[in-house]
């Protein structure tokens, strides 16, 4: 811990160059994006294993809190993509690091370029969300508590791998695994090579993925019926967020389910490269303590190892009627509770525009055939 | 001018209290071209002999007197008060080396991260049969000519925020130190030198975040070297090691 004060504080204390900046703003967004990717890929497996879990956390990711955060998210991505690719040029040509200032510059003006298209498309969602008249905001307390699983979650994994470290400290009591030799080198090799090749290939996906669900479909469109779903030729009937996904996933072009693979795909390489991330981050900060560095080093491992196969099942499986309805249940339970019309007596969501389509749904009156 | 000059004070010998603390001092008559050593000489010869910090050849060539002046890793033989500007001025000890007293860091775990790379020549061919040196062409010397000017002086390595948060990462200086042999056509201990070097306290704690390059007195190109010796580490050879029979071959027709 005083190894992390010290640097962070001299950090900020030592007149480096602009290299340093880009360093710390590195760590800080792809600390966030790991702690978003875990958050996005259990909710999303959601879909699958609680669909009524996964209506009701999309309608936290429209809440105010998380559209601050989604922006902050869509920054952070796309920062860390072009700084990243800075990295791996100078990585593989080293004699040209007289241009990796002006490279940093670089970085931050093509930020700056890409985030103002892409902040206006989406301001101009969030202004459309609220220019509605029944739409459900939900109170922070539900926000907190749909939110609280992950965080007791992460607490949990944490704690678990500081007792399993403390375990294996007992056994490993005189050998201290940081001065291995041989074996500890390949490993690492693998992964800086692994880091800049990954980084380069989740460019091209996480902005595509960014383009479809953030930019042109928008988060608020996820749950609004008769929307033509991003990358499909279907229509979302219910209005839920289950059939969103459902729909994408079962899509096929040309007798190929080509967004379940890209999704797969971005899913593999994000959480090996994001948990790597993380490993390179705590362990900096760790090494001269043994049972935090095994410790960090367990959580990583465990951590990616279980987001991976969560993501990963859930894309094996598939989304049913059944799954789409029990959705619809729960976002027409949501909007009977929360919509801001909620406190009238006359109102019944299931007359009203934004949430009849889920109602239907839920009672059995609209069929929704998925795959159409 | 008038110039004020703040310095990190540290006594472990103090009666009480044993805690760093900054002091000023204030000289005048201090010309432009005073170096920021001269300052502190006249601090140590007229206000406060207690003050210490190491300083020998006083002419960028030692490597004794690095510190933390106004921010930024620099010799203080080498720093001029034209180069810094403005009349105050801020010394502190290089960051990440067990302070001794005021400005002395104790570089043995600095020297200990030098050992490791094996910085010294390793050839156990025969001499060359006329008695005289092993020759090298001229592009071949060239390589690692830049590395070769290294005082280890320790400035790059403490301005690495790696090497602060981790003082068991090798640290520039000591992979610039190995860059010199593992490029050098002569020598044959390179494979392990980037063995040690690969080892997860090696080259792959450099973050590239440019602090050293120019806090390298010398202005050798610290990061590019430390670039070199991982792309030779991801290769298993570095460049011109491949080569070195070839040019021995060349050396003996010639």
């Amino acid at each position: 811990m005083s190894s992390l004060v010290l640097t962070l504080r001299e950090t900020l204390r030592y007149r480096g160059a602009v290299g340093q900046w880009s360093w710390v703003l590195h760590r800080l967004t792809g600390l966030g994006v790991v702690f978003f990717f875990i958050l996005h890929v259990i909710g999303t497996s959601w879909a699958v294993f609680a669909p009524a879990l996964y209506e009701k956390e999309i309608k936290v990711y429209q809440s105010p809190l998380f559209t601050l955060g989604e922006f902050a998210l869509t920054f952070a991505v796309v920062y860390h993509a072009f700084n990243g690719m800075r990295i791996a040029i100078f990585d593989y040509r080293p004699e040209w690091w007289k241009h990796q200032q002006r490279a940093a510059y670089v970085v931050f003006g093509l930020t700056i370029l890409t985030l103002i298209p892409t902040f206006a498309i989406m301001f101009s969602h969030v202004l459309a969300h609220y220019a509605q008249a029944e739409i459900i905001i939900l109170p922070i307390p539900t926000i907190i508590e749909a939110v609280s699983p992950f965080i007791i979650g992460m607490a949990l994994a944490v704690i678990a791998a500081v007792v399993l470290s403390g375990v294996v400290g007992l056994f490993t009591r005189n050998r201290d695994m940081a001065t291995n030799t041989g074996r500890g080198s390949r490993v690492e090799r693998f992964w800086w090579s692994y880091m800049r090749v990954s980084g380069l290939l989740i460019v091209p996906l996480v902005f595509g993925h960014l383009a479809m669900v953030h930019v042109i479909q928008g988060v608020f469109h996820l749950t609004t019926a008769d929307y033509v779903i991003v990358g499909t030729t279907a229509v979302n009937q219910s209005g839920t967020v289950v059939e969103f996904v459902g729909e994408r996933w079962n899509y096929l072009l040309a007798g190929v389910a080509i967004w379940r693979f890209y999704d797969v795909a971005l899913l593999a390489l994000v959480a090996a490269h994001g948990f790597n991330g993380l490993r390179y981050v705590l362990t900096d900060f760790t090494m001269s303590r043994p049972l935090l560095r095994r410790a960090a080093m367990y959580a990583c491992f465990i951590g990616g190892a279980i987001t991976l196969s969560i993501g990963a099942a859930s894309m094996i499986a598939t989304i049913d009627q059944t799954a789409v309805q029990i959705a619809a249940e729960e976002q027409c339970r949501l909007a009977q509770a929360y919509s801001i019309n909620a406190g009238d007596a006359n109102w019944n969501p299931s007359q009203s525009d934004l949430f009849r389509a889920a109602c239907e749904t839920a009672e059995g009156t609209l069929p929704v055939i998925l795959g159409r | 001018m008038d110039v004020t000059v703040r310095i990190r004070r540290f006594n472990p010998e103090a009666q009480n209290n044993k805690k760093p603390y900054w002091q000023e001092f204030t000289l005048t008559n201090v010309d432009e071209t005073d170096r920021v050593l001269d300052l502190l000489h006249r601090i140590k010869w007229e206000q406060d002999g207690t003050l210490s910090f190491r300083r020998s050849c006083a002419h960028g060539v030692c490597g004794s007197d690095a510190m933390r002046i106004n921010g930024i890793n620099r010799l203080a033989c080498k720093i001029l008060m034209r180069d810094l500007g403005g009349t105050k001025i801020q010394v502190e000890p290089i960051l990440g080396l067990p302070v001794l007293k005021d400005l002395i860091v104790d570089m043995e775990p600095f020297f200990a991260h030098y050992r490791e790379v094996m910085p010294f020549f390793v050839n156990d061919d025969p001499v060359p049969a006329d008695g005289r040196e092993r020759l090298q062409t001229q592009e071949d010397r060239e390589r690692f000519d830049d590395t070769t000017k290294c005082i280890l002086c320790a400035a790059c390595t403490t301005s690495c925020p790696s090497f602060w948060a981790n003082g068991k990462y090798v640290g520039p200086a000591a992979i610039v130190q190995a860059h010199r042999f593992i490029f050098d056509t002569r020598d044959q201990a390179a494979l392990e030198r980037l063995n040690i070097l690969a080892e997860p306290n090696g080259v792959w704690r450099c973050r590239t975040i440019y602090n050293c390059t120019p806090a390298c007195p010398r202005e050798i190109e610290v990061t590019r070297a430390i670039g070199e010796v991982k792309l030779a580490i991801q290769k298993g050879t570095p460049h011109g090691i491949i080569q070195v029979h070839e040019i021995k071959e060349r050396v003996v027709n010639s």
